[in-house]
Protein backbone atom coordinates (compact mmCIF):
# COMPACT_ATOMS: atom_id res chain seq x y z
CA UNK A 1 0.00 0.00 0.00
CA UNK A 2 1.08 3.55 -0.13
CA UNK A 3 1.94 3.38 -3.63
CA UNK A 4 -0.81 6.37 -4.38
CA UNK A 5 2.17 8.89 -3.35
CA UNK A 6 5.28 7.46 -4.45
CA UNK A 7 5.31 9.68 -7.85
CA UNK A 8 4.74 12.67 -5.39
CA UNK A 9 9.02 12.26 -5.13
CA UNK A 10 12.42 13.04 -6.57
CA UNK A 11 14.32 15.59 -4.41
CA UNK A 12 14.69 19.59 -5.31
CA UNK A 13 18.09 20.86 -4.17
CA UNK A 14 17.61 24.30 -4.48
CA UNK A 15 15.03 23.51 -1.59
CA UNK A 16 15.50 25.48 2.04
CA UNK A 17 13.61 25.20 4.96
CA UNK A 18 12.28 28.63 6.86
CA UNK A 19 12.29 26.83 10.49
CA UNK A 20 12.87 29.82 12.67
CA UNK A 21 12.92 27.57 16.16
CA UNK A 22 14.77 24.91 15.86
CA UNK A 23 12.75 22.12 17.78
CA UNK A 24 14.34 19.35 19.76
CA UNK A 25 13.76 15.73 18.50
CA UNK A 26 11.42 14.85 21.04
CA UNK A 27 9.32 18.76 20.27
CA UNK A 28 9.17 17.23 16.42
CA UNK A 29 7.78 14.26 17.96
CA UNK A 30 5.22 15.53 20.21
CA UNK A 31 4.57 18.02 17.12
CA UNK A 32 3.73 15.13 14.88
CA UNK A 33 1.95 12.93 17.20
CA UNK A 34 -0.65 16.07 18.31
CA UNK A 35 -0.75 16.90 14.45
CA UNK A 36 -2.47 13.19 13.38
CA UNK A 37 -4.21 13.01 16.50
CA UNK A 38 -6.37 16.20 15.04
CA UNK A 39 -6.05 14.89 11.48
CA UNK A 40 -7.95 11.43 12.17
CA UNK A 41 -9.27 12.16 15.18
CA UNK A 42 -7.14 9.75 17.11
CA UNK A 43 -7.15 10.73 20.60
CA UNK A 44 -4.74 11.58 22.92
CA UNK A 45 -3.97 7.93 23.97
CA UNK A 46 -3.84 5.95 20.06
CA UNK A 47 -1.40 9.23 19.31
CA UNK A 48 0.92 8.44 22.22
CA UNK A 49 0.78 4.67 21.54
CA UNK A 50 2.43 4.99 17.88
CA UNK A 51 5.65 3.89 17.41
CA UNK A 52 7.94 3.50 15.01
CA UNK A 53 6.39 0.30 12.72
CA UNK A 54 3.08 1.82 12.99
CA UNK A 55 1.50 1.58 9.81
CA UNK A 56 -0.38 4.78 8.44
CA UNK A 57 -1.56 5.07 4.64
CA UNK A 58 -2.80 2.24 3.94
CA UNK A 59 -3.42 0.76 7.17
CA UNK A 60 -5.60 3.48 9.24
CA UNK A 61 -8.94 3.70 7.60
CA UNK A 62 -9.04 7.53 8.44
CA UNK A 63 -5.46 7.96 6.58
CA UNK A 64 -7.40 8.76 3.22
CA UNK A 65 -5.67 11.16 0.44
CA UNK A 66 -7.47 14.40 1.48
CA UNK A 67 -5.68 13.32 5.42
CA UNK A 68 -2.62 12.79 3.47
CA UNK A 69 -2.62 16.48 2.22
CA UNK A 70 -4.01 17.81 5.34
CA UNK A 71 -1.23 16.66 7.12
CA UNK A 72 1.41 17.49 4.95
CA UNK A 73 0.23 21.59 5.35
CA UNK A 74 -0.11 21.27 8.51
CA UNK A 75 3.33 20.25 9.25
CA UNK A 76 4.67 23.07 7.35
CA UNK A 77 2.80 24.92 9.58
CA UNK A 78 3.16 23.62 12.62
CA UNK A 79 7.02 22.48 12.29
CA UNK A 80 7.64 25.76 10.06
CA UNK A 81 8.79 23.97 6.91
CA UNK A 82 8.43 24.05 3.44
CA UNK A 83 7.71 20.63 1.77
CA UNK A 84 7.77 20.83 -2.25
CA UNK A 85 5.15 17.79 -3.27
CA UNK A 86 8.32 15.96 -5.65
CA UNK A 87 10.38 15.19 -2.30
CA UNK A 88 7.45 13.16 -1.03
CA UNK A 89 7.26 9.29 -1.62
CA UNK A 90 4.66 6.96 -0.70
CA UNK A 91 7.14 5.62 2.20
CA UNK A 92 7.09 8.82 4.22
CA UNK A 93 3.64 7.76 4.96
CA UNK A 94 3.94 4.33 5.25
CA UNK A 95 5.14 4.28 9.09
CA UNK A 96 5.11 6.96 11.55
CA UNK A 97 8.69 5.90 11.86
CA UNK A 98 9.34 7.19 8.59
CA UNK A 99 7.19 10.10 8.89
CA UNK A 100 9.15 11.15 12.01
CA UNK A 101 12.01 10.62 10.49
CA UNK A 102 11.07 12.65 7.07
CA UNK A 103 10.05 16.08 9.57
CA UNK A 104 13.44 15.09 11.57
CA UNK A 105 15.20 15.57 8.24
CA UNK A 106 13.46 19.09 7.24
CA UNK A 107 13.29 20.26 10.71
CA UNK A 108 17.24 19.93 10.90
CA UNK A 109 17.81 20.88 7.51
CA UNK B 1 -31.59 36.71 -2.47
CA UNK B 2 -32.67 32.84 -3.07
CA UNK B 3 -30.30 30.90 -0.67
CA UNK B 4 -31.59 29.37 2.14
CA UNK B 5 -30.57 30.74 5.25
CA UNK B 6 -30.63 28.90 8.78
CA UNK B 7 -31.31 30.83 11.82
CA UNK B 8 -32.29 30.13 15.06
CA UNK B 9 -33.70 32.86 17.01
CA UNK B 10 -33.91 33.15 21.02
CA UNK B 11 -37.56 32.80 22.61
CA UNK B 12 -38.03 36.76 23.02
CA UNK B 13 -36.61 39.95 21.46
CA UNK B 14 -32.79 39.22 20.61
CA UNK B 15 -29.83 41.50 22.01
CA UNK B 16 -27.73 41.26 18.25
CA UNK B 17 -27.98 39.19 15.84
CA UNK B 18 -24.36 36.90 15.08
CA UNK B 19 -23.65 35.73 11.71
CA UNK B 20 -21.34 32.80 11.49
CA UNK B 21 -19.58 32.41 8.35
CA UNK B 22 -18.38 28.84 8.21
CA UNK B 23 -14.67 27.36 7.04
CA UNK B 24 -14.60 27.12 3.44
CA UNK B 25 -15.12 23.93 1.18
CA UNK B 26 -15.00 20.26 3.11
CA UNK B 27 -14.11 21.67 5.97
CA UNK B 28 -17.43 23.79 6.72
CA UNK B 29 -18.87 20.09 7.00
CA UNK B 30 -16.97 19.20 9.26
CA UNK B 31 -17.62 21.67 11.93
CA UNK B 32 -20.77 22.25 11.06
CA UNK B 33 -22.55 20.19 13.78
CA UNK B 34 -20.26 22.06 16.50
CA UNK B 35 -21.28 25.24 15.27
CA UNK B 36 -24.79 24.31 15.29
CA UNK B 37 -24.47 23.97 19.17
CA UNK B 38 -22.66 27.10 19.26
CA UNK B 39 -25.97 28.46 17.61
CA UNK B 40 -27.96 26.88 19.93
CA UNK B 41 -25.86 28.68 23.00
CA UNK B 42 -26.20 31.83 21.50
CA UNK B 43 -29.81 31.89 21.25
CA UNK B 44 -30.28 30.37 24.94
CA UNK B 45 -28.20 33.99 25.92
CA UNK B 46 -30.68 35.85 24.00
CA UNK B 47 -28.97 36.23 20.43
CA UNK B 48 -30.11 35.18 16.84
CA UNK B 49 -27.79 33.19 15.30
CA UNK B 50 -27.23 33.07 11.79
CA UNK B 51 -25.93 30.34 9.49
CA UNK B 52 -26.78 31.30 5.65
CA UNK B 53 -25.79 29.30 2.44
CA UNK B 54 -24.21 31.35 -0.26
CA UNK B 55 -24.13 30.74 -3.90
CA UNK B 56 -23.09 27.50 -4.56
CA UNK B 57 -22.79 26.56 -1.16
CA UNK B 58 -25.27 23.66 0.72
CA UNK B 59 -28.88 23.88 -0.79
CA UNK B 60 -28.00 26.31 -3.47
CA UNK B 61 -29.68 26.31 -7.06
CA UNK B 62 -26.28 28.17 -8.58
CA UNK B 63 -23.30 25.76 -9.15
CA UNK B 64 -20.08 25.57 -7.46
CA UNK B 65 -18.08 26.22 -10.16
CA UNK B 66 -20.57 29.98 -11.17
CA UNK B 67 -19.14 31.52 -7.95
CA UNK B 68 -15.97 32.55 -6.73
CA UNK B 69 -14.91 34.90 -3.86
CA UNK B 70 -16.21 37.91 -4.79
CA UNK B 71 -19.19 36.31 -5.39
CA UNK B 72 -19.46 35.31 -1.48
CA UNK B 73 -18.46 38.61 0.05
CA UNK B 74 -21.23 39.96 -2.16
CA UNK B 75 -23.69 37.78 -0.99
CA UNK B 76 -22.55 37.90 2.72
CA UNK B 77 -22.23 41.76 2.72
CA UNK B 78 -26.30 41.25 1.20
CA UNK B 79 -27.02 38.72 4.10
CA UNK B 80 -25.54 41.59 6.95
CA UNK B 81 -27.95 44.39 5.15
CA UNK B 82 -30.82 42.35 5.26
CA UNK B 83 -30.46 41.69 9.05
CA UNK B 84 -32.33 44.14 11.36
CA UNK B 85 -30.40 45.32 14.59
CA UNK B 86 -26.38 45.15 15.28
CA UNK B 87 -24.74 41.96 13.40
CA UNK B 88 -21.40 40.31 14.43
CA UNK B 89 -19.84 38.60 11.92
CA UNK B 90 -18.39 35.22 13.08
CA UNK B 91 -16.16 33.53 10.92
CA UNK B 92 -13.50 30.83 11.28
CA UNK B 93 -10.95 30.21 9.19
CA UNK B 94 -11.38 30.45 5.39
CA UNK B 95 -14.48 32.49 6.62
CA UNK B 96 -12.44 35.16 7.24
CA UNK B 97 -11.32 35.33 3.82
CA UNK B 98 -15.21 36.99 2.45
CA UNK B 99 -16.39 38.71 5.67
CA UNK B 100 -14.75 41.99 5.61
CA UNK B 101 -16.87 43.30 2.94
CA UNK B 102 -20.19 42.97 4.95
CA UNK B 103 -21.03 45.67 7.40
CA UNK B 104 -21.15 44.83 10.89
CA UNK B 105 -20.91 46.39 14.35
CA UNK B 106 -18.13 43.50 15.33
CA UNK B 107 -16.33 40.82 13.72
CA UNK B 108 -15.02 37.68 15.66
CA UNK B 109 -12.67 35.31 14.04
CA UNK B 110 -11.62 32.14 14.64
CA UNK B 111 -8.20 30.31 13.71
CA UNK B 112 -8.59 32.54 10.34
CA UNK B 113 -5.88 30.74 7.77
CA UNK B 114 -4.84 32.37 3.89
CA UNK B 115 -6.38 31.04 0.98
CA UNK B 116 -3.21 29.81 -0.51
CA UNK B 117 -2.74 27.07 2.23
CA UNK B 118 -6.33 25.96 1.61
CA UNK B 119 -5.55 25.81 -1.68
CA UNK B 120 -2.62 23.82 -1.35
CA UNK B 121 -4.23 21.34 0.57
CA UNK B 122 -6.96 20.38 -1.88
CA UNK B 123 -4.98 20.49 -4.54
CA UNK B 124 -2.68 17.71 -2.62
CA UNK B 125 -5.70 15.96 -2.40
CA UNK B 126 -5.98 15.85 -5.58
CA UNK B 127 -2.53 14.40 -6.69
CA UNK B 128 -2.81 12.00 -4.40
CA UNK B 129 -6.08 10.67 -5.52
CA UNK B 130 -4.88 10.51 -9.01
CA UNK B 131 -1.38 9.05 -8.30
CA UNK B 132 -3.76 6.10 -6.62
CA UNK B 133 -5.85 5.98 -9.97
CA UNK B 134 -2.42 6.06 -11.95
CA UNK B 135 -3.00 9.28 -13.15
CA UNK B 136 -0.22 11.53 -14.00
CA UNK B 137 -0.83 15.14 -12.04
CA UNK B 138 0.87 18.05 -9.91
CA UNK B 139 0.13 21.08 -8.37
CA UNK B 140 1.31 22.94 -11.09
CA UNK B 141 -0.18 20.80 -13.94
CA UNK B 142 -3.44 21.25 -12.03
CA UNK B 143 -2.87 25.03 -11.72
CA UNK B 144 -2.14 24.77 -15.21
CA UNK B 145 -5.43 23.15 -16.19
CA UNK B 146 -7.56 25.35 -13.56
CA UNK B 147 -6.30 29.14 -15.85
CA UNK B 148 -9.31 28.50 -18.42
CA UNK B 149 -11.56 25.29 -17.04
CA UNK B 150 -13.01 24.68 -13.68
CA UNK B 151 -11.03 22.16 -11.56
CA UNK B 152 -12.43 19.20 -9.70
CA UNK B 153 -10.80 19.34 -6.44
CA UNK B 154 -11.67 17.10 -3.27
CA UNK B 155 -14.95 17.07 -5.29
CA UNK B 156 -14.99 20.86 -5.30
CA UNK B 157 -15.75 22.21 -9.47
CA UNK B 158 -13.68 25.09 -8.85
CA UNK B 159 -13.71 27.93 -11.60
CA UNK B 160 -10.41 29.39 -12.65
CA UNK B 161 -10.99 32.65 -10.75
CA UNK B 162 -11.82 30.74 -7.48
CA UNK B 163 -8.92 29.11 -7.87
CA UNK B 164 -6.92 32.17 -8.37
CA UNK B 165 -8.51 34.00 -5.83
CA UNK B 166 -8.42 31.56 -3.37
CA UNK B 167 -4.35 31.34 -3.87
CA UNK B 168 -3.98 34.77 -3.20
CA UNK B 169 -6.83 35.27 -0.46
CA UNK B 170 -5.57 36.69 2.95
CA UNK B 171 -7.85 38.05 5.17
CA UNK B 172 -8.70 41.99 5.10
CA UNK B 173 -8.65 44.20 8.56
CA UNK B 174 -11.77 45.08 10.12
CA UNK B 175 -12.61 46.61 13.41
CA UNK B 176 -13.40 46.39 16.41
CA UNK B 177 -11.89 42.49 15.92
CA UNK B 178 -10.84 39.99 18.02
CA UNK B 179 -9.40 37.32 16.23
CA UNK B 180 -8.85 34.14 18.30
CA UNK B 181 -6.85 31.11 18.05
CA UNK B 182 -7.79 27.13 19.78
CA UNK B 183 -5.31 26.45 23.04
CA UNK B 184 -4.61 27.64 26.42
CA UNK B 185 -4.62 31.10 25.60
CA UNK B 186 -7.96 31.09 22.53
CA UNK B 187 -11.10 28.30 22.74
CA UNK B 188 -9.92 25.12 24.26
CA UNK B 189 -10.63 22.48 21.72
CA UNK B 190 -9.50 20.50 18.85
CA UNK B 191 -9.30 21.74 15.17
CA UNK B 192 -12.59 20.01 13.93
CA UNK B 193 -11.76 21.24 10.58
CA UNK B 194 -9.21 18.97 9.85
CA UNK B 195 -10.43 15.78 11.03
CA UNK B 196 -10.89 13.28 8.17
CA UNK B 197 -14.21 12.09 9.71
CA UNK B 198 -16.58 14.28 11.50
CA UNK B 199 -16.53 14.72 14.82
CA UNK B 200 -18.27 17.13 17.37
CA UNK B 201 -17.83 18.74 20.71
CA UNK B 202 -20.11 20.27 22.80
CA UNK B 203 -17.38 21.70 24.97
CA UNK B 204 -15.64 23.53 22.34
CA UNK B 205 -19.41 25.22 21.37
CA UNK B 206 -20.20 26.33 24.45
CA UNK B 207 -16.29 28.20 24.76
CA UNK B 208 -17.26 29.90 21.11
CA UNK B 209 -20.56 30.85 22.45
CA UNK B 210 -19.22 32.29 25.77
CA UNK B 211 -16.53 34.14 23.94
CA UNK B 212 -18.66 35.65 20.93
CA UNK B 213 -21.44 37.15 23.74
CA UNK B 214 -18.38 37.95 25.98
CA UNK B 215 -16.72 40.01 23.08
CA UNK B 216 -20.22 41.46 21.73
CA UNK B 217 -20.86 42.77 25.05
CA UNK B 218 -17.00 44.41 25.19
CA UNK B 219 -17.87 46.29 21.76
CA UNK B 220 -21.20 47.55 23.56
CA UNK B 221 -23.74 44.94 22.01
CA UNK B 222 -26.10 43.98 24.22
Amino acid sequence: MGAGIESLCAFHAGERYVTEPTFEPSGVDATLRALLADVLGLGEERAAALTDDSGLFGELPEFDSMAVATVLTEMEDRLGIIIDDDEIDGEIFETYGNLLAFSLRKVNG
Amino acid sequence: MAEHLFRIAPSGASRATILFVPPLFDEANRLRRTLVLAMRALAAEGYAAVLPDLPGQNESLIALEDVDLECWRDALAEVAAGIDGPVVIASIRGGALIDHRAEAAAWWRLAPVGGAPLLRTMLRARVTADREAGIESSLESLQAAARDAPLLLAGNALSPAMVSQLGAAEAQPVAPLRAIGLGADGIAGTPLWLRAEPGEDAAMAAAIAADIAAWSKTCGIS
